[in-house]
């Protein structure tokens, strides 16, 4: 009985020590000697939104934190969120603050923020394309005197056209028995529909002169290798196509004639009348960013260094514009 | 004693001579090694054939071996909507679930199969200067266009990944272990793709040719946005003597068809040269139970949207399981397994079908992408007229006036269901996000936007003692 005693006083004595030496506080404060957290939570995040008018409000934000466990959105328009992922659809176009902020199971956080601007798309308008001197006015060129011609010069291609005079008003002119042309190269929108719009005169009402004026829509793909156009907006600094002012994308006529390298070829034979008439012509830009516009006189004889003429009668260019069809 | 002296005349001669660097490391003579290999054309192309052996992957049931393509349909089609494994059982079952471990054996292996296809290309352009004059320039586009093969897959599916672009030590860790920005990797890629496609010729659909450069540069601008780049490529594609097969069916088993720019090709019977992925796909046929089975939504799409001599040659109802749909586009040697639908005359499991990488339908939807330019739609005529002619052949006759950025998607689906395509048309489209956690509350999964690139392998991780992170998520 008595040793029965004892063993049980020992056994509440060892269970009071165990009940104390539990009491891990006391020995060792929380936190002391503990293992630092080598990999904190690192809050990240990248967003995308809709496109279109109907949805560039909605947004959809892509979690990319690492070690965290608690995600807490602010979307920046009052709304919040404690999902992985967030969504978002805002009130109205405006500049929000989005805040992210995340923390692991120990405690610690971490928080990133963007701002983003919901802006409601634009209807994506195809511009004019920007040519220079459409109205054919005597201009400086970059060598030589005022002409007409001036930014409509391709050496390569054709002798220059000339200046002359309609009304008061300043035209080009493709002069009968010369290889005279006009060529620009101008930027446009890959795709794009196109109206070209001409205002041309020939010189005489019987029509049996053998004068057409030819019109091609040159594609940018055939311009030579290695060659990016620049597009001026000032005729006196425009290259003529030779050495001292400069080349352009087409440097030979067969590159120009090549079936592959033309949007479009128009001719525009005499009309019977010696009235400026107007001709309209559609293009499609097609796989390029870049076209150039090339008009010469046809139909006489091939003969001199291009190969080509514009035969017996003289035919007159007052303007050309080329407006996007949207 | 006299002779003694002669000796040791003799012996310190001897040691002059055998300190020569070719006695201690000798070249084995009767052993091929690449010390003494790719010395001529020959043997250099050889290494080229070597480098679509890798593409292809060994026919095995070992993870240890490098599976190559056989293996690709787990990482793309089964994250995507289109298809997922029968049983949602094992590590198969994490893509469809999108719960991928670093340690799924499946995502380590196509790693490391597609840095073995890199590092047999590097292997090639390391010894263009033996071959001659005439194949060196082959060589080169066929080894870049493998190289940018591999690395455009790897940077779609793991974001930035190593960089390597020449034959490295094994000591060196640092190439072999550093992230590089996928921007960078896009500079190589495009850069290699436009050396092949000016190096390589067209006429082959087994080896890398100028219009499957050209077609993959295509899709590698359309993924970086440069439109007009695609655009002008694919038109250059339109121009050579590819067209559409007319019936929707031979595209997968009249083999080197018309249609066909670049397929990775399997013969059927031997070990060697034949894949299993034919196998898996059927109802326990192969070693799985049966994977890339066609999700119920990939079944009501086609359904709705395939047209009629298209949808009955992309999946059938499981004739043995009638509550489950397999694809029928890779069917084991063209045969459809009899009445059970797994009962075949020849093995299965080395089979023969190839794998189409690009075929020209693939170049015409390209072709409307790069028109519609990241806009909303198109009418241009050109776009319409690439499209028309997709849609005829799957007897969707009527005539298309205007073609939204959706109706793209979806004829992209429904045109090339189960080759690998949706999930990095859902990424280039900017859908995934959307389409993928729809998909994933629809089915259980457990997705998030993390999920969109594939975890580091865990092994990678661990050999590059600390040199690489793991993507976020995982």
């Amino acid at each position: 009985m008595k040793t029965k005693r004892i063993f049980g006083i020992m056994l509440l004595f060892v269970g009071a020590l165990l009940w104390e030496s539990c009491d891990i506080d006391k020995f060792e404060p929380l936190g002391e000697n503990s293992i630092e957290d080598a990999t904190p939570p690192q809050a990240n995040f990248s967003f995308s939104n809709g496109v279109t008018v109907d949805d560039f409000l909605e947004y959809t934000f892509a979690n990319l934190s690492t070690s965290a466990t608690t995600y807490a959105w602010d979307f920046g328009d009052g709304n919040t969120s404690t999902d992985l992922d967030g969504f978002n659809v805002y009130p109205a176009e405006g500049t929000y603050t989005v805040t992210l902020t995340v923390s692991d199971n120990n405690g610690l956080v971490s928080t990133t923020s963007q701002t983003i601007e919901v802006i409601e798309p634009e209807a994506p308008l195809v511009p004019d394309p920007l040519i220079v001197n459409s109205e054919f006015v005597k201009l400086p060129k970059s060598s030589g005197s005022d002409c007409a011609c001036a930014g409509w010069i391709n050496r390569d291609l054709g002798d220059q056209g000339e200046s002359s005079t309609a009304s008061g008003a300043d035209v080009v002119k493709f002069d009968n028995n010369e290889p005279d042309h006009v060529y620009q190269e101008f930027e446009v929108v890959p795709n794009a529909d196109y109206l070209i719009e001409v205002s041309v005169r020939h010189s005489t009402t019987d029509g049996t002169l053998p004068s057409s004026l030819e019109l091609r829509m040159l594609a940018g793909s055939g311009y030579e290798a290695g060659y990016t156009p620049v597009y001026y907006t000032d005729t006196a600094v425009m290259p003529q196509g030779n050495s001292s002012t400069g080349y352009w994308g087409y440097r030979t006529v067969a590159q120009m004639e090549d079936a592959a390298n033309n949007l479009t070829v128009e001719v525009i034979p005499n009309p019977g009348n010696d009235d400026y008439n107007t001709y309209q012509y559609s293009f499609n830009a097609g796989a390029n960013n870049s076209v150039a516009l090339f008009m010469r006189g046809i139909g006489g004889a091939a003969s001199g260094n291009y190969g080509y003429n514009s035969g017996n009668e003289e035919i007159r260019a007052a303007y050309v514009t080329i407006t996007a069809v949207n | 004693m006299k002779h003694l002296k002669f000796i040791g005349v003799l012996l310190t001669f001897s040691l002059l001579f055998a300190c020569n660097e070719d006695f201690l490391e000798p070249i084995p003579e009767n052993v091929i090694s690449s010390e003494n290999y790719f010395l001529n054309d020959e043997q250099i192309e050889t290494g080229v054939i070597g480098i679509y052996d890798a593409m292809q992957g060994i026919n095995s049931t070992s993870l240890n071996d490098n599976r190559g393509i056989q293996q690709e349909f787990y990482v793309t089609e089964m994250r995507s909507d289109n298809t997922r494994t029968k049983n949602q059982e094992g590590e198969a079952a994490q893509f469809e679930s999108y719960t991928i471990t670093p340690n799924n054996g499946i995502v380590e292996n196509y790693y490391r199969s597609t840095y073995n296809t890199i590092y047999r290309a590097n292997l090639v352009l390391e010894n263009l200067g033996n071959a001659s004059q005439t194949a060196a320039p082959i060589f080169e586009g066929e080894a870049k266009f493998a190289r940018a093969y591999s690395y455009f897959n790897l940077v779609r599916l793991f974001g930035d990944v190593p960089l390597v672009d020449r034959v490295i030590s094994p000591l060196d860790a640092e190439t072999a272990y550093t992230r590089v920005s996928t921007s960078t990797i896009y500079d190589l890629i495009v850069s290699d793709l436009e050396t092949a496609a000016a190096n390589l010729e067209n006429g082959e659909y087994a080896r890398a040719s100028k219009a499957a450069a050209e077609a993959l540069l295509a899709k590698v601008h359309l993924t970086l946005g440069n439109y007009l780049e695609a655009q002008t490529l694919c038109e250059n594609i339109m121009g050579y003597s590819y067209m559409l097969e007319p019936n929707f069916n031979d595209v997968f088993y009249n083999e080197g068809n018309n249609e066909i720019i670049f397929a990775i090709v399997f013969s059927p019977g031997i070990e060697a040269d034949s894949q299993d992925f034919s196998a898996e796909f059927m109802n326990g046929v192969g070693r799985t139970v049966g994977v890339n089975y066609v999700t119920q939504d990939a079944v009501a799409f086609l359904d709705a949207n395939g047209g009629p001599d298209r949808t009955p040659f992309s999946y059938r109802i499981d004739p043995f399981q009638p509550t489950q749909n397999q694809v029928v586009k890779y069917l084991p040697n063209g045969e459809d397994g009899g009445a059970d639908g797994k009962t075949f005359m020849s093995d299965a499991t080395l089979s023969g079908n190839d794998w189409v990488v690009l075929r020209y339908a693939d170049v015409l939807l390209m072709h409307v992408e790069s028109i519609i330019a990241g806009g909303q739609d198109t009418s241009v005529s050109a776009a319409l007229n690439s499209f028309q002619q997709i849609r005829d052949r799957a007897g969707l006759t009527d005539t298309v006036t205007n073609i939204t950025k959706q109706d793209l998607l979806n004829e992209r689906r429904a045109e090339l269901a189960f080759e690998n395509q949706r999930l990095f048309d859902l990424l280039r489209f900017g859908e995934a996000q959307s389409i993928l956690s729809a998909h994933a509350t629809a089915t259980g999964g457990s997705y998030s936007a993390t999920d969109l690139l594939l975890p580091i392998p865990q092994r990678e991780i661990n050999l590059s003692n600390g040199l690489m992170q793991q993507n976020p998520g995982y």
